[in-house]
Formats: C-alpha cells, structure tokens, sequence
C-alpha cells in the first residue's frame, strides 16, 4: 500500500484497491491535515485537543454515516439536521420532566432513537412509499420536523442533567468517553457493513431496475435505509446534547450540507451503488480539520469564510481527480 | 471603504509590532463570531481590534486573534477549542447559541482562561456578559413611542425572528411598556426575521389592513424596509415609527423628516468587552460585580438613544462613512478602568 500508487499513472493493483478502499484519497488528505495543523499549531496534536477534535465532530461523523446509508441507494435526506434538531429537543424535555437519574437518562436516549427512527420511515414513506423526488421531499419533511422541534422547545435553552454531558465529557478507567464511543460506534460499522440490507441498498442505488427485476424488494429496502439513517441522526444528536449540554430547535440546520458534503469527500458516489462510511467518517474529520487549519495558518478574519469554501472545493477535486485517474 | 482599510493596516502593522516587542504585559485575545451575515458583525470585529491596537500607548501589547464565519453550533465549540489549543489569555465570543456553550466554557475555564460573551448573554456560569440589554433596549425605544403618541394610539409590532432569545426579551420589553399606557392598543404583531424586505412587506400588509394605525414599533434591520413602505403609502406625516442606526437610514431620517427614535445596539460593544477583558487579565477587581440579568453573569452597558433632537448630531459624525456604517459606541480604556477599584 504506497502512496504512489494513488497517483496519476495507477496500476492494476492501485485501482482494485481504490474499488475496495473508495475512501483511500480521502484518508491521505487527512493525513496531509493532521499533519499541516501540527505544522502550524503543535498543540493542536495535543491529547487534549484530539479528544475535544473527536467530541465536536463525532456527532458531523455520525450525521455523515447516516447520510451515506440512504445515498448508497442513490437517496438523499435533507431532513437529516431537522431530526437531529427534533432529537435533541425531545431527549431535552423528556429529562426536564422526568428527572435526570441515570435510568432515566438512558430511557430518554432509547425514545431519542426511536423519535430518529420514526422520522427516517416518515422520510422513507413519502420518498419510497409515494414516489416523490427524495431531495425535494426530505426538503419538505425537514421543515416539519423543525416546526416540530420549535414546538417541543420554542427557544434554545433548557440545560441537559449533569449525568447526561458529564458522562460524555468524561472518563471511565482512564478512557475518555467519546473515544470509546467511536471504538463502538466503529465496530457497529464493521458489523453493518457485512449485513444483507447495506449490500441490498447498494445494489438498489447501482441499478434499481436491476434489483427489482432480480426480485429485490426495492421499495422496502429504501424505506429501510431511511429508517437507517434515522437511527444515526439521532445518535448525532445524542453527541450534540452531550457537547451542547441543552436543546436547541434549530441546532442541526446548518449540518445538513456538512453531512453532504462529508458523504462525497469519503469517495461515495451520490449516484448510489459505490462507497464506504469509514470515508464519509473521515470526510466529516477533513471539513473540522479545514476549519481549524484556516484558522492556525492565521487567515485574516474576512477571508476564512472563503478560503474554508475554496479548501474544502480543492480537497472534492483531489478526491474525485485521483478516483478518476484510477479507475479509468 | 477606507477607514476599513486603515482598521486592517493598523492592526496587521500592531500584530508585527507584538511580534517584536518583548512586553512585560502582553495578552493574547480569541475573537470568535459565528455568523458573518451582515456588515454590523463586520464592523464590530474591526472595532474590537482597533481597542486592542489602542492599548499599546498604554503599554499593554494586546494581541487578538479571530475566527469569524458561518458555523453550527459545534463549529463554534470548535472556534473556543481552537483558541485554548493556542492558548489565549481570553476569548470574547458573540455566541450562537445561550446555552450550549456551558461545558467547553467550563474547559476554558479550567485552562485558565477568561471567557466574555458579547452582544448574546449565555447560560454558562463560567463566563460573563459585556453587552447591552436587550430587554431595555426595546423598553426605551417603546417609551419613546408612547410618549411621542401623547399615550394615546394604535400600534403595530414588527418583530425579529420567533425564538431567537434576544427577540424573546425585546418583545417582553416592549409589551411591558406598552402595558403601562391605557390608551395605547398593540393592533398586531407580526415576525418579519429582521430581512429589511420582509420588513417592507409586512410593513405594507400592516398599512392595507390598519389603515389608522399611529405608530409603528419595528426592530432594527427591518426598519428602513418599514419606512419604505410609510413612504410609499403617503404616512410620513402620520405615523411614528421606530428607526435604525446605520448611516443610510439615519440620512433617509433627516432627508424626509420622519417622526422616529431608534435605540442603539452599537457594534462597540466587542470594543467595550475587549477592554473590560484586558482589565480583567491585569487583575483589576469590578466595582460592581457581574451579577445582572436572567443568568446573574451579566455587566450591562449604557444605551445611547437617537431621536428627533439629535439626529441631526449623529449624521454629521456619520458624514463621510459608508452606508453600511451604524453609528456605534464603546466603553474606552478610561470608561472601563472606572468600573474597576
């Protein structure tokens, strides 16, 4: 595995790799990051600043994880913010008025989960069950699910129980929480990356005439994927309130793109059929690294909306030029 | 244009000069701004680092160091992470969210690290809020409304957008006022997002379906848009309407005489946090310990008033600036160094 091999000019052997690893372009311009943000602030490869790195995308990663379910089928969910919003603002209230012991805690993350699950088959329904085109429905559902949260919560506040965030900020033997989470949550793929669903959407997202002459189910399987998808925006939006430590309606909104964006940086293709989530994981890494890294470099304040554009379009070409020239 | 010019060239050439200068004070300050959709967060981040630059006649190198875009929530946690891997001496935040910042400022904290919000109060006990109050601010501008009507009249609202906290408090303000006049009716009340065209629009609805309303209670950024509109329909002479602080509405204001008073919410107030900060960093104990508003973190700022009496002043020291300027206002090194022992 050199790194040559990725460039112009790839073998036989590079291009097998890259079918089986689509995230691999991505991973060297992590790679490239982590080391540029070290170049200009050393501190940022402290322990300390990876573990608050991992806290504060662990819920982008997730988001960006639950968006490439329903884009392997060649879906698209715009909602995705809008339910974590609605999650976040639900688990909120429901530890406002019964108390925060950790029972109940853990009762309010499980009806989190199933609040994400719900909207993911709302979302699956109406895209799926009656046909309609999935970016501008997801468009739709993603403003009912926010006038929904701003009715569960009408103005950002509330603060979350102690256990709650304390929890997720904290350490057990010696292991910061959100480290292991990720361990899990990274397990949890690897098993779901070998179930029948994760390959039926794929093959629905290749070619969904194909699947359905074949026999596949196809309506059900992306109806599935939406529900998949659900249950990952909302174990976001468990990281979010345990970073935020309080509800707020319109949290989410902005992560929506981010969650796009991260999808296409990881080598998924939005056609459907071809990608992995590890690269929508480190795609979501690749945009708070940039973020971070524009602002180390010392750009001036005016210009960091725009330079953050320009890297983040550089780090699509490099992925999607280097993919190009391996593949053909 | 070229004030802002001058603003950037002065801080850049104050940066290189902290580069050199071996001070025996010098402290490093984390400007982060997590919305850049309008000229006023612009203009508050070049006057907070104009403050900065101003304390090197004192002596004291201030450096700042700023993270301004569009960000989510946790890209915002992210500018605070950023600043304590550099290791500021403080952060002055206008915040996204009240609430969500509570456990990253409690880091800070702990990193030793003085956290100041501006412009937005947050939750967290671990920081403080330099800034104006919003409640007041739409108290004062809603006396002056009723006061102009002589009590008597009725009256629209045309409000920012629904939840957001600071809208919440301005419209308990102004209702708290409105209440204490038995002659004043609030007709409607509607939500224009403080767009300067929804304004308009909501503007001209009010004027077709009210067509005797006396004043016009509008918050900043949709009132030029609601003027337009009194203008267009012929009820200058009318109506009183509340107004703005950027240079051209306040030109728009004098040019066609109109009956308004605009309080301000003046972009100085990073300014004022800057200097309330590196006081603080020098050691220097409040006289009067930040203890106000709902979260009992907050130090209240004064909140200049324009009316007719004074218009005329605030144009002549806007003349020359761009259309975008608002007029503004901030707590000096001298102001500042009075509110310490």
């Amino acid at each position: 595995m050199t790194q040559a091999s990725f460039f112009p000019g790839g073998s036989q052997a590079a291009r097998g790799l890259l079918a089986r690893f689509p995230f691999m372009p991505a991973l060297l311009i992590l790679i490239a990051l982590i080391v540029l943000n070290g170049v200009f602030e050393p501190n940022s490869l402290s322990y300390r600043a990876i573990r608050g790195l991992v806290s504060t995308y662990l819920a982008l990663m997730l988001l960006a994880v639950a968006q490439t379910y329903v884009v392997y089928a060649a879906d698209i969910d715009l909602s995705i913010g809008a339910i974590l919003s609605l999650v976040n603002v639900s688990v909120i209230v429901l530890l406002d008025i019964f108390g925060g012991s950790p029972a109940m805690v853990l009762l309010a993350c499980v009806a989190g989960v199933g609040i994400g699950a719900l909207c993911g088959l709302v979302n699956g329904l109406v895209v799926a069950g009656l046909r309609l085109q999935a970016i501008v429905a997801t468009f739709a559902t993603s403003i009912l699910f926010t006038g929904l949260a701003l009715y569960v919560l009408p103005v950002a506040g509330t603060p979350a129980p102690a256990a709650f965030w304390r929890t997720y900020g904290g350490s057990f033997f010696g292991v910061p929480f959100v480290f292991a989470a990720a361990v899990v949550t990274a397990i949890v793929l690897y098993l779901l990356a070998r179930a029948r669903l994760i390959t039926q959407l794929l093959a629905v997202g290749d070619d969904a005439q194909a699947a359905f002459q074949s026999g596949l189910p196809v309506t059900a399987i992306r109806i599935k994927g939406y529900v998949l998808c659900g249950v990952f925006a909302a174990l976001a939006a468990l990281c979010v309130t345990g970073d935020t430590a309080s509800g707020d309606p319109l949290v989410g909104g902005k992560m929506v793109l981010n969650s796009v964006a991260a999808v296409v940086l990881g080598g998924t293709a939005l056609s459907g059929g071809f990608g992995s989530v590890v690269g929508s994981v480190i795609g979501a890494l690749i945009i708070g690294l940039i973020s971070s890294l524009v602002f180390f470099v010392g750009t001036p304040s005016e210009w960091q909306n725009l330079v953050q554009g320009l890297a983040i379009l550089i780090a699509l070409m490099v992925g999607v030029l280097v993919g190009r020239k391996d593949k053909s | 244009m070229r004030t802002l010019a001058k603003i950037t060239l002065a801080s850049v050439s104050a940066l290189t000069i902290t580069a050199f200068a071996a001070q025996a004070e010098d402290y490093k300050i984390g400007l982060s701004n997590g919305w850049v959709g309008s000229e006023w967060r612009t203009q508050m981040i070049d006057e907070a680092k104009a403050a900065a630059e101003a304390w090197g006649e004192k002596g004291v190198e201030v450096e700042v160091v700023v993270q301004s875009a569009n960000v989510d929530v946790p890209g915002q946690i992210a500018h605070v992470r950023n600043f304590i891997s550099q290791g500021v001496d403080a952060i002055i935040i206008n915040p996204n969210s009240p609430t969500a910042f509570d456990p990253v400022f409690a880091q800070a904290k702990e990193a030793g690290i003085l956290v100041i919000s501006t412009d937005a109060e947050v939750s967290s006990p671990d920081a403080i809020y330099v800034g104006i109050d919003q409640k007041t601010w739409a108290m004062e501008s809603a006396k002056w409304l009723a006061e102009t009507l002589e009590g008597e009249g009725k009256v629209v609202a045309i409000n920012g957008v629904s939840g957001h906290p600071a809208n919440e408090m301005r419209v308990s303000g102004y209702r708290e006022v409105f209440e204490g006049y038995d002659g004043i009716e609030i007709v409607n009340e509607v939500n224009a997002n403080w767009d300067q065209a929804q304004g308009q629009q909501a503007m001209q609805n009010l004027l077709a379906t009210y067509p005797d309303i006396d004043g016009v209670w509008v918050q900043d950024g949709m009132a030029a848009g609601a003027w337009r509109s009194i203008m267009d329909a012929g009820k200058v002479e009318d109506i009183a309407a509340t107004g703005e602080i950027r240079k051209d509405f306040i030109d728009l204001w004098v040019e066609n005489d109109f009956t308004s008073g605009a309080s301000v919410n003046p972009p100085g107030v990073m300014a004022s946090a800057l200097n309330v900060a590196v006081l603080m960093l020098q050691g220097k104990e409040l006289k009067e310990a930040a203890d106000k508003g709902q979260y009992g973190n907050a130090m209240y700022l004064p909140i200049p008033f324009i009316d007719g009496d004074n218009v005329e002043d605030v144009a002549g020291e806007l003349d020359g600036k761009p259309g975008y300027y608002s007029f503004t206002s901030a707590l000096s090194i001298e102001d500042a160094e009075a509110l310490f022992n």
